[in-house]
């Protein structure tokens, strides 16, 4: 419907002359605000590029925009009231863009234009623009255009500059008739800068030096000092990884090994190139090529390569793995998402799908090495040595089985080729089979041969290569007519007069034969390929010690010879075979032979001791990889061949890969200062780390459809400060860490006014108040609790489901199955590249704070601190706790409170009183008295269970664990299992439960009860079966103890078993369940308020 | 986020009045605001507010308002369930006559169905005697008879089926749907995912939010475990007693208002609060919905002593307190996968289902929920009406043509829709892809499949991806 405003949309033309040049300020004005606008918005309809040009009417050039129809003039220079092009762009007569309203800023812009006499200085329809070159708007973006020199602008509030970046800030505050917040305070200011450049809390000690320093270079020092700090490197370095999608394994893989066993070595490289402050060209060179540089002694960097390798494996989809890698590559270096182009030219950037398989290019000539290489000097020790001759063995066995099968199947995929191409053939209609994860017999035709030989009647369709003609031509002819025409098509074939190119020796073969079917011309084709086969191997043979030994002498038999023997040619798979290579053994077998050798080099290389970590590095193919464009994305749907290259609109000159795979190449054009998004994109995404937000809004999107930089300026003037500064990310850090905005408040006591002027502070009014990403809220209550573990690198480790003092940094993770609770906090999924973190506050982040024995734990461990003695009276402990947690000293009110939740009447609930009398632990039983000879308790509490630590079975304890049915004894009788309960006071008992056991095999276990005062009270054995104890009534003085010992019998079997009881008091209606008592540590309320403070929004929410 | 989907959702908030009576109506406390802030204003942003699950109405009136998935994971067979094709009795070992089609592992002559079918209902739609009990209801549902997808291997198909997409990773349609519609009550998870001793193929994946926000991904239970507090992680303090964790959050929620007291006005601060009384709630509530126990002895009868039963007396359970997306698994790994023995294995498993099913359509019926709830029975794929070599008494993974059922939310009950070959190897008749079951589904839920998008790496991502159509004929 609002397609038909265009008719109507025709202005008159509006004759009007210039007088006098324009004003400089002027021009700058149109080029920046206006003609942007134009090009984007406008141009697609009304302008020399537009396929038809909607109402006639152009907007590409200073005439053209004057002219006008008979609704009047679209402009009246320095009348805007009078300009129809503002009352369209309005949406107030006309609709302009129809598809939705320009922002009111821009539309403001226009206003200001045109009452400034709409000075305009193209006198020629925009050259970009109507050429017929479809991406011509695309290149005028932006983001497209060479970074510029910004001069940082002159603003009143000259007080508040402490770097460059507050002129720009504050231009447009000023301009906004408001400022900065006031300077936050010093005890706000640490706590921010060291969350934000630590991911840790400072420490009571760093917070009072800061505050009692009284240098004016405090702040300064103070910065200094964190970015000195190594923690600074893992801070900065998990932000790279959600760039790099890190993970420690694959996702889901059928065969293989699914773990990364080095994916940590490039962790570790982030962390130590952020410490080093690596060079962000020379950081994003390694990681994209550092197998070609010459890096000296020092091979650490080829550990970088991860961020091209560690991603997903996507079922081993070649086609996917690349296309991952360039989106990493793209989104993440370039803020570009050039993967929207794998199918078709990309809907809104200016990039094709022709550049997509020129990088496609990039990456299918990179193999990852099945055995990564080690990157460190070899050790000069015993345990290395063996470990090496070891892993000799195993390679030389892999490597063997992988040359036989290679042999096998070049051989296979030689002598049977004639039944290839009848596969091929019959297959044309067919949907891709070897996409499938088929299983095969050994001796059936291999799907991965018969798609090569696919690809290679197809090409040679294409290139109508005269070996393949005659194949061509019989198949053209349908089953049913076959017969009848195909003696027309051998007539032609034979006759050497004919226009069709035939190879002679093809020719020949078929002299005397006249098919009659399509076997008929494949068994034709595969005897001659066995022929010249057979020829070729007896020449060789006759010529074993002959020096030029490369061809047959005959060109045409030569040329058939190429079909069998050429680097592109089907039989010939490549040498470099990693975790493609499972795709050429499809029976399993032969699969299972090649994992088990794969598996003793890995477990060999993980697990020896003496192995040396490894670089997950790509290296170049053998033969670089000629890319062809994927028609819709299909591989199977090959069309034309182009160049590898790099992004046309990113570069003046067009540049071409041309030495191997082309990964050095490409990563010198990402890095190329010309390049005019690596530094913005990089600045932005330091920029939107400090502060919560991009100057883009989109880090990873600069495209067509990302937003908009809010300052345009600023953020070229950081991109060129970086460049000039040798890409120094610290250098960029303190510009941005020092600067006024940064030391600014979070609050303003005229926040309500501001809110309506920038309610989302774009203008950075105020600092934004963020809270705690799910690294540093774990990194947060560890410090806190005193028992964070500081080593910096290292193997992963698991630490969601048991505690584990390590940062959060070092977690495992695990692609296909990411802890619930981790998303739950935001954690990017590493499926790929993430350009942000979301923040969001759902429930099972509360029920974490509330409930998670994590949490818990820390708030225990923080009440045994050292620094916390217990002998200081409640006041002084609460305001130590205060400076823990908080970095500050709690007011009165504070104090007061938490001391109220201290003192409050111990409301001892019945339910707590009950589960109070029952102990959990493990011991023996004396034989010569019949009592419990030692009882010790359990001392790890798993928030189900009772066990002897962390991990199931314990190191000492093994299985024994007591839940709130039942448990689990130890394999000795020193460790029996025993559920004690303690009488509170004098009186008659009544007992009674079951004793149950479930699983099988084994023999059961035996239960018995025995009672401090009367000893061995019964004795009961299960097996797959369940005893009802007989009610017992037993006297017993207070402090007397029932227990409830279980052991293992004979046979270390599945000894769980369950034993619920219930313990009457004789003459009251007291009841103790065990079930229902059961309980885990027993609170007090110093922890339970270092608990509540820890949830406390003061605790994750940084000022 | 799609900007009209945007739009959508900032207008038809009509009843966004005022800050207090949206925060009454809510009962959210000040966090909405963050929610109603973000459609209006942030267009081209893809955050999603502080309280993603909030509820949302749908594009356009809906039929359905919750969906349950009965995924009988490993690919049942259709032709001994639903899919009656006489012709393998009478080609019992011969060979299809056409050849069979490519699947995963090498496959013989036919099979015949070791199950007697009958025809049932006013409609008179054959089932087979594994499902007699489900087929009382065949009246209410709607079989599909020509589902295709795309490739014979479980991983890719499972990932179709669940999240639209055979290798690349996507959202799943539970997080597609809470993304559309919140979830209506706040005290439990919006997508709940049962699967019972463990993860299926693929685990987690099949339940993944991806690129959508964390709070849109399945909330998973094992439940094969029976206490309901071991069914979600940290639903219960095992130290304190409720009492005392309300005395506990008291102290909390006062340093919190001191706190917030000092500051300006931000609605993350009071978002955060209110998850806390939320996390509170939803302790007790969730431990008392999933405690099945607290229905009445006849209703736990109906459902059976089986793991299905209670799983599906939980779901009925979650869908009546508002809970949007309830998956339920067969088991770990891929029971129905069954390349050997199928007669007695697919005997079993069925045996486990047949009953727990047939119960909670008369369940949901009875208590006036099937209207509005939309069921979806199902695998990742079929099984070939070929035997499978060696054994020759299984049936290999079949892709090419199987069966899935719909019943309520606006489902045309006692129709089959689509047909395969005469031995149900092909789809041959009125085809049906999983995008378009999803577009289906979507439409049931008020959505144009088309215009529920998320903006995301350069792209409007949706999960029919450049596919699917509604099929109407489904439809009531």
């Amino acid at each position: 419907m609002r397609g038909g405003l265009f008719c109507v949309f025709v202005f008159a033309f509006a004759g009007e002359l210039r007088a006098e040049p324009p004003n400089p300020q002027d021009v700058e004005f149109f080029e920046k605000r206006i003609r942007p606008v134009l090009v984007e918005n406008c141009y697609v309809c009304h302008s020399g590029q537009a396929r038809e040009i909607k109402g006639a009417f152009r907007l590409d050039s200073r005439e053209a925009i004057r002219q006008g129809g008979e609704t009047g003039p679209a402009i009246v220079p320095g009348k805007p009231r009078e300009s129809l092009l503002l009352e369209a762009l309005r949406h107030e007569s006309f609709e302009m863009p129809p598809d939705k309203q320009l922002p009111k800023n821009v539309i403001d812009d226009f206003e200001h234009w045109i009452a400034r006499g709409a000075v305009d200085p193209r006198d020629q329809p925009d050259a970009a623009a109507s050429e017929s070159d479809p991406f011509a708007v695309g290149k005028n973006h932006w983001s497209f255009q060479p970074v510029r020199e910004a001069v940082p602008p002159d603003v009143q509030q000259t007080q508040r500059v402490r770097t460059p970046v507050d002129r720009f800030l504050l231009q447009k505050l000023e301009a906004a008739k408001f400022s900065y917040a006031p300077e936050a305070s010093r005890r706000v200011l640490i706590r921010r800068a060291t969350f934000d450049l630590l991911g840790l809390p400072p420490t009571p000690e760093e917070i009072e030096q800061f505050l009692t320093d009284e240098s004016p270079t405090a702040y300064e020092k103070l910065i200094d000092r964190l970015l000195a700090s190594p923690h600074y490197g893992e801070r900065w370095a998990r932000h790279w990884l959600d760039v790099a999608r890190y993970a420690d394994n694959k996702g889901y893989v059928f065969f293989e090994e699914k773990n990364y066993p080095w994916a940590w070595t490039y962790r570790d490289y982030v962390v130590r190139a952020f410490n080093e402050d690596r060079p962000y060209d020379r950081f994003v060179t390694e990681q994209l090529a550092a197998d070609r540089l010459d890096l000296g002694e020092d091979k650490r960097p080829l550990a970088a390569m991860g961020f091209l390798t560690l991603g997903g494996h996507f079922m081993n989809n070649t086609h996917d793995i690349i296309d991952d890698r360039i989106d990493v590559v793209t989104r993440g270096l370039l803020g570009l998402t050039v993967t929207c182009a794998r199918c078709h030219d990309h809907k809104y950037d200016p990039v094709s799908q022709k550049e997509y398989y020129g990088l496609y290019g990039v990456f299918r000539g990179s193999v990852d090495p099945l055995l990564p290489p080690e990157f460190l000097p070899a050790p000069e020790s015993e345990a290395y040595r063996s470990f090496e001759t070891g892993l000799r063995e195993r390679l030389e066995k892999l490597q063997a089985f992988i040359g036989d099968q290679r042999e096998k199947i070049i051989r296979n995929a030689q002598t049977r080729a004639g039944e290839y191409l009848l596969a091929v053939h019959r297959k044309r209609n067919q949907p891709n089979t070897e996409e499938f994860m088929l299983l095969t017999d050994t001796d059936d035709l291999h799907p991965a041969i018969i798609h090569r030989w696919e690809t290679v009647v197809k090409r040679s369709k294409r290139e109508s290569d005269p070996v393949w003609s005659a194949w061509h031509a019989f198949a053209a002819l349908s089953d049913h007519e076959f017969v009848q025409q195909a003696g027309e098509v051998h007539r032609q074939l034979i006759d050497p007069a004919s226009s069709v190119k035939v190879n002679a020796v093809v020719r020949e073969a078929f002299r005397e034969r006249v098919p009659t079917s399509m076997k008929d011309v494949a068994d034709v084709y595969g005897e001659l390929f066995k022929n010249v086969r057979e020829h070729w191997i007896e020449l060789a043979t006759l010529n074993k010690n002959a020096v030029d030994y490369s061809r047959l002498p005959d060109d045409a038999e030569e040329a058939v010879r190429q079909q069998l023997y050429g680097p592109d040619s089907a039989p010939m798979i490549p040498r470099e075979l990693s975790w493609g290579f499972l795709d050429l053994l499809p029976d399993r077998p032969t699969q299972g032979e090649f994992t088990k050798l794969l598996k003793e080099v890995e477990t060999w290389s993980m697990n020896q001791p003496g192995a040396p970590p490894r670089a997950m590095v790509l290296q170049n193919a053998e033969t670089p990889y000629q890319p062809v464009v994927f028609v819709r994305g299909n591989p199977h749907r090959e069309g034309e061949s182009v160049t590898k290259g790099f992004l046309s609109v990113l570069t003046k000159q067009p540049i071409r890969f041309e030495s191997g795979s082309g990964r050095e190449e490409l990563a010198a054009a990402i890095v190329a200062k010309e390049n005019p998004l690596t530094a913005r994109v990089f600045v932005n995404r330091v920029w939107g780390w400090h502060f919560g937000r991009g100057l883009v809004a989109t880090p990873s999107d600069f495209g067509l459809r990302g937003d908009p930089p809010t300052h345009p300026d600023l953020l070229d003037w950081l991109a060129r400060d970086f460049m000039n500064h040798g890409w120094s990310i610290k250098h960029l850090h303190r510009q941005i860490v020092l600067s006024g905005a940064y030391r600014q408040a979070s609050d303003r006591d005229d926040a309500d006014r501001v809110a309506t002027i920038d309610p989302k502070n774009q203008l950075l009014g105020k600092f934004p108040r963020s809270r705690l990403d799910f690294e540093s809220t774990r990194d947060a209550i560890l410090a806190a609790s005193g028992d964070l573990n500081r080593t910096i690198g290292g193997p992963p480790v698991e630490l969601i489901s048991s505690y584990q003092p390590r940062r959060t940094l070092y977690v495992f993770i695990d692609r296909m199955d990411l802890p619930g609770l981790m998303r739950s906090f935001d954690y990017p999924d590493p499926a790929a590249t993430s350009p942000e973190r979301e923040q969001t506050t759902i429930v099972p982040q509360a029920l974490f704070f509330m409930n998670d024995q994590f949490t818990l734990t820390c708030a225990r461990k923080l009440l045994e601190r050292n620094d916390l003695p217990s002998q200081e009276s409640a006041a002084e402990r609460i305001v130590k706790i205060y400076t823990i947690l908080f970095g500050r000293v709690p007011d009165s009110e504070e104090v007061d409170r938490a001391i109220a939740f201290l003192n409050a009447e111990a409301e001892e609930t019945e339910s707590l009183a009950l589960s109070r009398a029952w102990q959990y632990g493990y011991g023996s039983i004396d034989d010569s008295t019949q009592r419990v000879g030692t009882f010790t308790p359990l001392t790890h509490w798993t928030g189900l269970r009772w066990q002897g630590g962390p991990a199931l079975p314990d190191p000492n304890l093994g299985w024994v664990f007591v839940d709130k049915r039942g448990g689990h004894p130890a394999a000795t009788l020193e460790r029996c299992v025993i559920r004690r309960w303690i009488a509170p006071e004098d009186g008659t008992y009544i007992v009674t439960g079951e004793l149950i056991h479930v699983p099988e095999p084994g023999d059961g276990v035996r239960g018995r009860l025995v009672s401090s005062a009367a000893g061995l009270l019964g004795e009961w054995t299960v097996d797959q079966s369940k005893a009802v104890l007989p009610e017992l009534e037993v006297s017993l003085q207070k402090g007397d103890t029932l227990d409830f010992v279980v052991d293992f019998r004979e046979t270390i079997l599945h000894d769980e078993h369950e034993w619920p009881v219930t313990i009457r008091q004789g003459d009251s209606d007291r009841e103790w369940n065990s079930e229902r008592d059961f309980r885990g540590h027993s609170s007090d309320r110093w922890t339970e308020l270092v608990h509540a403070l820890m949830m406390t929004n003061e605790f994750v929410f940084i000022d | 986020m799609n900007i009209e989907f945007q739009q959508r959702l900032s207008n038809d908030l009509p009843f966004v009045t005022s800050r207090r009576e949206m925060l009454a109506r809510c009962g959210m406390g000040l966090g909405m605001l963050g929610l109603a802030g973000l459609f209006a204003d942030e267009a081209q942003a893809n955050t999603i507010s502080a309280e993603p699950l909030a509820p949302r109405p749908p594009q356009f009136a809906a039929k359905a308002q919750r969906v349950v998935h009965l995924f009988m994971n490993g690919g049942p067979s259709h032709v001994d369930t639903f899919d009656y094709k006489p012709a393998l009795a009478k080609h019992h070992g011969q060979p299809v006559p056409a050849g069979n089609l490519r699947t995963e592992r090498l496959t013989g002559g036919l099979m015949k169905s070791p199950f007697p079918f009958r025809q049932h209902g006013e409609s008179g739609l054959w089932v087979s005697d594994l499902f007699e009990k489900t087929a009382r209801h065949i009246d209410d549902i709607a079989v599909i008879r020509s589902m295709h997808a795309e490739v014979p291997n479980h991983e890719p198909s499972l990932m179709l089926m669940n999240c639209g997409h055979g290798r690349l990773p996507r959202p799943s349609f539970g997080s597609w749907v809470t993304y559309g519609l919140g979830t209506s009550n706040q005290n439990l998870p919006g997508f709940v995912v049962m699967c019972p001793g463990g993860y299926p193929i693929v685990a987690t994946r099949n339940w993944r939010s991806s690129f959508l926000p964390g709070a849109f991904q399945g909330t998973y239970l094992d439940t094969k475990k029976t206490d309901p507090a071991e069914l979600i992680a940290n639903l219960r303090n095992g130290t304190l007693p409720l009492e005392d964790q309300r005395r506990q959050l008291d102290l909390v929620l006062a340093f919190n208002r001191k706190h917030a007291a000092d500051r300006n006005v931000d609605p993350q601060l009071e978002s955060r609060i209110e998850s806390f009384e939320l996390a509170y709630r939803m302790q007790s509530e969730a431990q008392e919905v999933f405690d099945v126990t607290r229905e009445p002895k006849h209703v736990q009868e109906q459902y059976g002593s089986g793991t299905h039963g209670r799983q599906l007396l939980m779901t009925r359970r979650l869908l009546e307190r508002g809970v949007r997306f309830v998956q339920v698994w067969s088991g770990a790994g891929q029971p129905w996968d069954n390349h050997n023995d199928i007669e007695q294995n697919h005997r079993n498993l069925a045996g486990e289902w047949d009953q727990p099913i047939a119960a909670f359509l008369d369940d949901l019926k009875q208590r006036g929920l099937l209207d509005s709830t939309l069921v979806l029975w199902g695998g990742e794929f079929g099984r070939t009406p070929v035997a499978e070599r060696p054994a020759l008494n299984g049936r290999d993974h079949n892709h090419y043509g199987f069966t899935c059922w719909l019943a309520g939310g606006g489902i045309r009950g006692g129709y089959a829709h689509g047909a395969t070959d005469e031995f149900g190897f092909e789809a041959v008749e009125n085809h049906v892809s999983v995008h378009d079951l999803h577009a289906t589904m979507l439409h049931q839920l008020g959505f144009d499949h088309e215009k529920l998008t998320y903006r995301y790496a350069g792209r409007d991502f949706r999960l029919t991806d450049v596919e699917g159509k509604v099929v109407r004929e489904v439809l009531s």
